[in-house]
């Protein structure tokens, strides 16, 4: 990791009176859930029309297979 | 996941499109697959649903499963491990790649095929999967 990001990571850490991996931890937790949080509205909108093609899903996916 | 999850999200008379559909936009779980994913999801949409509207919304899914968990490239040391998994447990190469995918980033797969896969212990049912 680059010296002047662990100094902004260090310097989040003194004004938040924690630790360095603490705030490591929770970036990473942060930039996470935001992209699952993404990825769940996107498919909310695909989906948000339900069309009907006959079901068997994991047949279908067997039988068309080359 | 495999491409039945998928599929079936988008298949309102599949049996298992609730879960399916809950599971994709759960915001609880990462979701990551295969690029096999991506000709399957077409594959069905074309040859069995007659439905080539439909392939550029599941294609889509799949780009958003890829800036999520990620979509696995079906590298040689990948199916080298399908293959030995198929032999083991009698299931197409296909099959097994999604296995020895969710086995490579120490994930359980996800998957509608009960047969194959669920009723062998190598997936598991989308209700299972809610929430973890």
């Amino acid at each position: 990791m680059p010296d002047e990001l662990l100094r902004e990571v260090d310097a989040e850490a003194g004004r938040l009176g924690t630790t360095r991996s603490a705030v490591l931890r929770g970036f990473a937790d942060s930039a996470l859930r935001r992209r699952r949080a993404s990825r769940a509205a996107a498919m909310r909108t695909l989906l948000a029309s339900d069309e009907r093609h006959g079901g068997a899903a994991a047949g279908l996916v067997k039988t068309t297979r080359p | 996941m495999d491409a039945s999850v998928i599929l079936a999200a988008f298949d309102s008379d599949d049996e298992l499109h609730e879960p399916c559909k809950v599971l994709l936009a759960d915001e609880e779980v990462t979701l990551a697959s295969l690029d096999l994913v991506r000709y399957e999801v077409a594959n069905v949409a074309v040859r069995a649903w007659r439905a080539h509207s439909r392939v550029a919304p599941l294609l889509s899914a799949v780009d958003r499963i890829a800036d999520d968990g990620g979509v696995l490239a079906s590298t040689s040391v990948l199916l080298t491990r399908a293959a030995e998994l198929a032999e083991e447990h009698s299931i197409s190469v296909y099959d097994a790649a999604y296995v020895a995918a969710a086995n490579q980033v120490g994930a359980g797969l996800v998957s509608c095929d009960v047969r194959d896969l669920v009723g062998k212990g190598l997936a598991r049912e989308p209700a299972g999967m809610l929430g973890k």
